[in-house]
């Protein structure tokens, strides 16, 4: 989902950075608000897990890869402005240091798999949580699926708007109908499940330790 | 210090020991080719796909640091990205610190 720079055309990418830069105005705000000392080296430790768990490549049929993004983890334990804010810096540090995604792509990849993940996976949360037990599992599961939809919508939309006289594409070749069905598979079936997989396994750990503290201070 | 902070920590811990697995694969993700997959499969690569390809050199090209094997490339990558993302995350606390003091 990483659209590296080249890929989308300069009215996209402009009207994506008009989007993106009052969203992350008004998240730095929420930071501001909703940070402290005390929440700031978990949402750190989450942060990393984030770009770490993108390193985890996948492999699906047809000769290419993927991995989960551990942006639902981020918004259910904190808030959604939050994690979105934390995803876009892995993002922005992805790009700028590894190649991984670009720079003029930056805030469309920050659109799909930090804004519309977190608050995806934090509101699937909410809604799911009293309901069943893997209600972290379907928000990983979900917010990633919604980012690859936006993201092949993005890129799909790019052969029918921008192409020469000739109909030749000037950037993503690809339409709607190939990129899709193309991204959607893969991620419902493995990213997806790898996503929610790792929500539930992480969101479980920290819940055990934290109900375990509770226990401890009312035994004492 | 807090106990979620060290669960997350350990859980940290293991996938960075763990992260050459990533490595199993090389294949690249669906729409993340290099301009020469579409040089094969279309016969062209899209005029603006050419112009605007890549606009800085990374440090660590795709996780790799050139002159050293794939793993060890892949646990500098890790480890880098991880400081990174801590160290924004610590340069943020201090700014909002010192909006906090000076409210």
């Amino acid at each position: 989902m990483h659209i590296p720079d080249g890929y989308l055309s300069p009215t996209t990418v402009a009207v994506s950075y008009a989007i993106m830069i009052p969203l992350w105005a008004y998240g730095f705000k929420k930071l501001k608000e909703k940070l402290d000392e005390k929440t700031l080296p978990l949402l750190g430790t989450l942060s990393a897990l984030s770009f770490l768990i993108m390193m985890f490549n996948v492999p699906v049929p047809g000769g290419t890869s993927g991995h989960a993004i551990g942006t639902a983890l981020i918004a259910i334990m904190f808030d959604p402005w939050i994690a979105f804010m934390a995803v876009s810096f892995v993002l922005l540090i992805q790009a700028v240091v590894f190649g991984d995604g670009g720079i003029s792509t930056w805030a469309v990849n920050s659109f799909d798999m930090a804004f519309i993940a977190a608050f995806v996976g934090y509101y699937t949360f909410k809604y799911l949580k009293d309901k069943t037990k893997f209600a972290p599992f379907i928000a990983g599961w979900l917010s990633i699926n919604v980012a690859a939809l936006s993201d092949s919508i993005i890129l799909g939309i790019q052969p029918i708007f921008w192409h020469d006289a000739a109909g030749h594409p000037l950037y993503f070749p690809f339409g709607l109908s190939v990129a899709i069905p193309s991204m959607m598979i893969a991620h419902l079936f493995v990213f997806g499940v790898v996503d929610g997989a790792f929500t539930q396994i992480v969101y479980s750990f920290l819940q055990k330790r934290a109900e375990q503290k509770i226990k401890e201070e009312v035994a004492i | 210090m807090n106990k979620k902070v060290k669960v997350a920590l350990a859980v940290l811990a293991v996938m960075l020991l763990a992260v050459p697995i990533g490595l199993l694969t090389d294949a690249p993700a669906w729409g993340e080719w290099d301009n020469d997959y579409y040089k094969k499969v279309l016969g062209f690569i899209p005029k603006g796909m050419e112009k605007f390809h890549s606009f800085i050199n990374p440090i660590l090209p795709d996780y790799s640091l050139p002159g050293t094997n794939d793993v060890v490339g892949y646990y500098v990558s890790a480890i880098v990205g991880a400081i990174l993302v801590f160290a924004i995350w610590f340069i943020i606390g201090k700014i909002l610190a010192k909006k906090h003091s000076n409210n």
